[in-house]
């Protein structure tokens, strides 16, 4: 059966340019100042370009399979992957904290990156299934637990970052039919986080006691709304309290400073304050150790990274010549914070320019898997675009020091084997699956 | 709400999310300047690239200062573990034990920065290192530029370098703390021309200061340009010469060609080597210079004022002259002295009378006490103090009593009274007689060595003179200063000097005072002089020029507590004058049993002299 290859062309291009264009920026963060450009495969960059290869070949690979190779194998998949994910929390060796690396060679192998695939594939196969709606307590709960049990692995990895990643498949049980009110809860919930950790819990308490009242007053006459307000408002101060306590008590000092250092607070200064009885809970005053070292680490990082990013001004630096990138004066910056290079080498008008191709391609991808005719590909393709859009957001939200440090990759963009290569199988199984959404159409009629 | 619209929420959010990221980054990037000034701050480190400093040559060209390459092997002793100890030590020729100790030693001072384990490393093992440094990562070699001298004296001529003091960095922003320049000498007076221009490298550094590299593409670099070469004006030989006649003496040589007012050569005894005021052990060098009870530093002829003695007479009659109290043919007694009431002022046996001519061979000390007492009490004015103002106005007009305007620095006016410091001393109405030692050049008068050297050049002159100046030309460019090629006309007409200088003529002939230290063939034009000294012996003094015609050096020579002027001075101006004059200098002196006795005479009462104490405390 000869069959035309109905890709979306317009992804591939804006693919290829963002991919490209990160080896570019790995180079010019990796490199030394004045070394002259060569293919040097022991260097990251080098490495970047074989990882590229190598994806190159998936890709190829995964446009030849028959598309219905990935709806018949998701669960296959997802549990080879989570099998990955016992045997790496079992035997896993540690790497900068987080027992996340299955080491090949010389080359290390992040099956966490291959779960949001996999589990990406699970939840659609699930949704796809005949009959089956995200409605019905049963289905909603097999749709968290698709969700959850990959995310719990990860967390008990260490890998806090990688974990929060598949809160992006809100998102898609949004499109599924998840009310929005779970959205705006959620919102509603982080908003109260972040006041619970600047003010004191006392005074937030008042205060929705205050609105509580006033709402309750103006609608005294419908109970039902004065029951609503009620809940809200006991339900919202436990959840200051248990914030709280969570926060003083349970969050590790690291955890606690990079939310610090992302709200703008000076850490000494938070936790003498916190010590006066700022908080109901006493807090445990970090150790010495922990205290120098984290506080130097993260609001290093975001400053660092602020600065570079700011040196670039309108247009930039240019190509290898960003001085605080040259200068390896922001940690990590091939892998997590690649984007203080282009920020500081291609100025404003370059990040524009970048931020706006990036979410093009994400926005190409959620318009794609709108108009798949399947579930599968639906629910798959807004998975693809969640996953990148959530890590988008984090990562360079974390880099432009509006979002806390999480330690995740920018896709297609950062230095990594397994997350680009991931990202790759991600993005590309859904393209062949859109380039079939005509077959499909064919074939039904 | 229709499932399939909720992708209009997915583009909502997304566009929403890119407008806080670009309006954030519009802040960052645009609005926020402070992050682009930090950046340079942070990521660069401005390194001072030091230019060459000029050198200085004689007036033949040859060598007298320059720079030489001295190298440190350096360590870093937090790095320096984990190496070949026992190999390194064989090599640097250094037990392990006393590396132990210096290893320790820059361990303690500070582990992270790099500090000096070997200063001065030989040549020999420079090079070798260099070969083998690679294996020793915690160590390497820094190169530093150290000044050498050529010439084992003529330190207060040519000065020393030292570290700029906080005030000299507040008024000269081309300085940084630690940076060294010129404190005294030439090295001072030109520091501007001989320091060149400095240049600097702005290098990428990351958060360890390691240096990564050029900063933003060597944009803010700029290459130093090396200081510029003094071409000076010093005879090397004649200098060397000069300090050999004056070694285990006290005193001075300055002489200087007329016809350009250039130094040929000052010479100052005691001096010390200028090569022991470098490197490491100038500071406890410098102390003990300092220290010495015979005062090396001291620049005796730029800054000791000496009573001219006999030589003042030449000033004394060219003043008479051009006052009109004075001709070639007056004619005054001499009977051993000069008497007044109950001033006697005593003279050698000579014939009487004598004329102007034979007062200046002979040295008649009568005849001027005659001279300055019609000079004072002219009656063209109202008194005494009148004369006595136009009197000194005439000795500056020779550069008495003002600066002369030499390229040194602390140049000593001399002495040179003021009339209200004799109306203090002899009360409103002082009188001629009160001060006629002066007619002598003894009493409230003074003349630094160079201020003689410089009225010999002016007789010579014929009544001008240049400013005296150590340098000729400066950097590849030649450039003069215009002040050196500029006369200064004395306040006497050029007619009244020969009658001088036919006086002069005779000193070194038969009859003369230094009859017997002329040179055959050689016309000197000299004048004797003998400083009576309270402190002790007389001081020796000689100034004269020569040839006659067309004089080439004009120069004044004091030893101290030398005696008769014939006696020292003399002969060391004699041989001083031969030697330049002689066109090969390795031609031997006419007169080698004079060069002899001056060579071997040793005045300073001690065997070893002063500059030999100071030579066993040679650098290194």
């Amino acid at each position: 059966m000869e069959e035309k290859l109905h890709i979306d062309w317009l992804s591939v291009i804006l693919y290829i340019l963002i991919v490209l264009f990160g080896a570019i920026n790995i180079y010019s963060a990796n490199s030394g100042v004045d070394e002259v450009l060569k293919l040097d495969f022991s260097k990251e960059y080098g490495k970047q370009i074989l990882f590229i290869g190598i994806s190159a070949i998936i890709v190829f690979l995964i446009l030849l399979t028959d598309y219905k190779f990935f709806n018949f194998s998701a669960y296959g998949i997802y549990i080879v992957v989570i099998g990955l994910l016992l045997v790496l929390l079992a035997t896993g060796s540690f790497n900068k904290g987080a027992q996340a690396w299955f080491k090949i060679g010389s080359f290390k192998l992040q099956p966490s990156e291959f779960a949001k695939y996999a589990t990406a594939l699970a939840l659609a196969k699930f949704l796809g299934t005949f009959d089956v709606k995200f409605e019905g307590k049963r289905n909603i709960l097999i749709s968290f637990g698709i969700i959850l049990f990959p995310m719990l692995l990860t967390l008990l990895q260490n890998d806090t970052g990688s974990a929060l990643v598949f809160g992006c498949f809100v998102l898609v049980l949004f499109r599924e039919g998840l009310s929005g009110w779970w959205l705006i809860l959620g919102v509603y919930l982080l908003t109260i986080f972040v006041i619970t950790i600047l003010l004191p819990s006392i005074q937030i308490i008042i205060a929705l006691l205050i609105i509580c009242g006033l709402f309750t007053y103006f609608n005294r006459a419908r109970k039902q709304l004065v029951f609503l307000a009620l809940t809200v408002f006991l339900a919202s101060s436990f959840y200051v309290l248990s914030l709280d306590f969570v926060f003083a008590k349970i969050l590790k000092p690291h955890q606690q400073q990079r939310i610090l250092v992302t709200l703008n607070q000076d850490v000494d200064e938070y936790y003498a304050k916190k010590s006066k009885g700022f908080s109901i809970f006493k807090f445990e005053k970090s150790k010495e150790k922990d205290k120098s070292e984290s506080k130097r680490d993260y609001s290093y990082n975001v400053r660092q990274s602020k600065i570079s990013i700011g040196a670039g001004r309108w247009v930039g630096n240019g190509f290898n010549n960003g001085t605080q990138t040259k200068a390896k004066l922001v940690p990590e910056q091939h892998t997590d914070f690649i984007f203080c290079t282009v920020g500081e080498e291609y100025g404003f008008v370059g990040s524009t320019l970048f931020i706006a191709i990036y979410l093009l391609l994400i926005g190409r991808i959620y318009y794609l898997a709108e108009r798949q005719k399947n579930v599968f590909s639906r629910v798959f393709g807004y998975s693809t675009a969640s996953i990148l859009f959530f890590h988008f957001f984090v990562n360079i939200g974390m880099a432009i020091g509006i979002l806390p440090v999480i330690g995740i990759p920018l896709p297609f963009m950062s230095y990594g084997g397994s997350s680009l290569i991931s990202f790759s199988m991600l993005l590309f199984t859904f393209l062949k699956l859109d380039a079939n959404r005509i077959n499909e159409i064919s074939r039904l009629n | 709400m229709e499932k399939s619209n909720r992708l209009y929420v997915f583009i909502g959010i997304l566009v929403l999310i890119g407008i806080i990221f670009i309006s954030r980054l519009f802040y960052l990037q645009i609005i926020d300047t402070s992050n682009y000034y930090k950046a340079q701050a942070y990521g660069s480190n401005e390194i001072t690239i030091y230019p060459a400093r000029g050198t200085i040559v004689d007036r033949y060209g040859k060598l007298m200062v320059y720079n030489d390459a001295v190298y440190d092997l350096m360590v870093v002793p937090q790095k320096a573990k984990d190496f070949d100890k026992v190999a390194l030590c064989n090599e640097l020729m250094l037990d392990t034990v006393e590396f132990n100790k210096r290893l320790k030693k820059a361990t303690k001072y500070n582990p992270r920065e790099a500090s000096v384990i070997y200063k001065n490393l030989p040549f020999h093992l420079y090079t070798r290192l260099q070969e083998i440094i690679y294996q020793f990562p915690a160590f390497y070699i820094e190169t530093k530029i150290d000044r050498r001298y050529n010439i084992n004296g003529a330190a207060h001529l040519l000065g020393y370098m030292g570290e700029v003091t906080e005030k000299q960095l507040t008024l000269d922003k081309y300085y940084k703390p630690g940076d060294i320049k010129g404190i005294t000498g030439l090295e001072k007076s030109y520091e501007i021309y001989l320091r060149g221009k400095k240049g600097k490298k702005v290098v990428l550094v990351d958060k360890f200061s390691k240096q990564q590299g050029s900063f933003a593409g060597g944009k803010f670099d700029s290459l130093p340009s090396a200081g510029q070469n003094v071409i000076s004006a010093i005879d090397l030989d004649l200098q060397v010469f000069g300090e050999q006649l004056l070694a285990n003496k006290i005193g001075s040589i300055v002489a200087i060609e007329p016809s350009t007012g250039e130094v040929l050569s000052i010479v100052n005894s005691p001096n010390y080597d200028p090569n022991l005021l470098v490197g490491q052990r100038r500071n406890k060098n410098f102390a003990s210079l300092l220290l010495d009870p015979s005062k090396p530093l001291f620049n005796r002829a730029l800054k000791a004022p000496y009573p001219p003695g006999s030589t003042f007479k030449t000033v004394q009659a060219l003043i008479g002259m051009q006052e009109g109290v004075l001709t070639p043919d007056t004619k005054y007694p001499c009977h051993g002295g000069y008497h007044m009431g109950s001033i006697t002022v005593g003279c050698h046996a000579h014939g009487s009378p004598l004329d102007l001519k034979n007062s200046i061979t002979k040295s008649c000390n009568a005849y001027y006490c005659y001279v300055y007492r019609s000079i004072l009490d002219n009656p063209r004015y109202n008194s005494v103090q009148d004369a006595y103002v136009k009197w000194t106005q005439y000795l500056n007009s020779f550069g008495i009593g003002v600066n002369t305007g030499i390229d040194l620095p602390e140049e000593s006016r001399g002495i040179v009274k003021k009339p209200s410091w004799f109306e203090y001393e002899f009360g409103k109405n002082w009188r001629s007689s009160n001060v006629v030692s002066m007619s002598i050049g003894q009493g409230q008068i003074g003349l630094t060595p160079l201020q003689m050297a410089n009225i010999a050049a002016i007789i010579a002159n014929r009544g001008y003179y240049y400013t005296p100046h150590v340098v000729r030309s400066i950097g590849d460019q030649h450039f003069v200063p215009p002040s050196f090629k500029q006369r200064h006309y004395t306040m006497v007409n050029s007619m009244y000097f020969d009658t001088i200088i036919a006086g002069m003529a005779n000193v070194c002939s038969p009859g003369g005072t230094a009859s017997r230290t002329g040179i055959p063939g050689i016309s000197i034009c000299a004048k004797t002089g003998t400083a009576q000294n309270p402190h002790g012996k007389d001081h020796s003094i000689f100034i004269a020029f020569a040839p006659r015609d067309n004089p080439k050096i004009a120069i004044c020579v004091i030893v101290e507590n030398g005696g008769f002027g014939a006696d020292y001075a003399a002969p060391i101006a004699n041989l001083m004058i031969e030697r330049y004059l002689a066109k090969d200098r390795t031609v031997p002196t006419q007169k080698p049993d004079m060069l002899d006795r001056m060579m071997k005479a040793n005045l300073t009462g001690k065997t070893s002299t002063v500059k030999d104490s100071v030579i066993i405390a040679k650098p290194n």
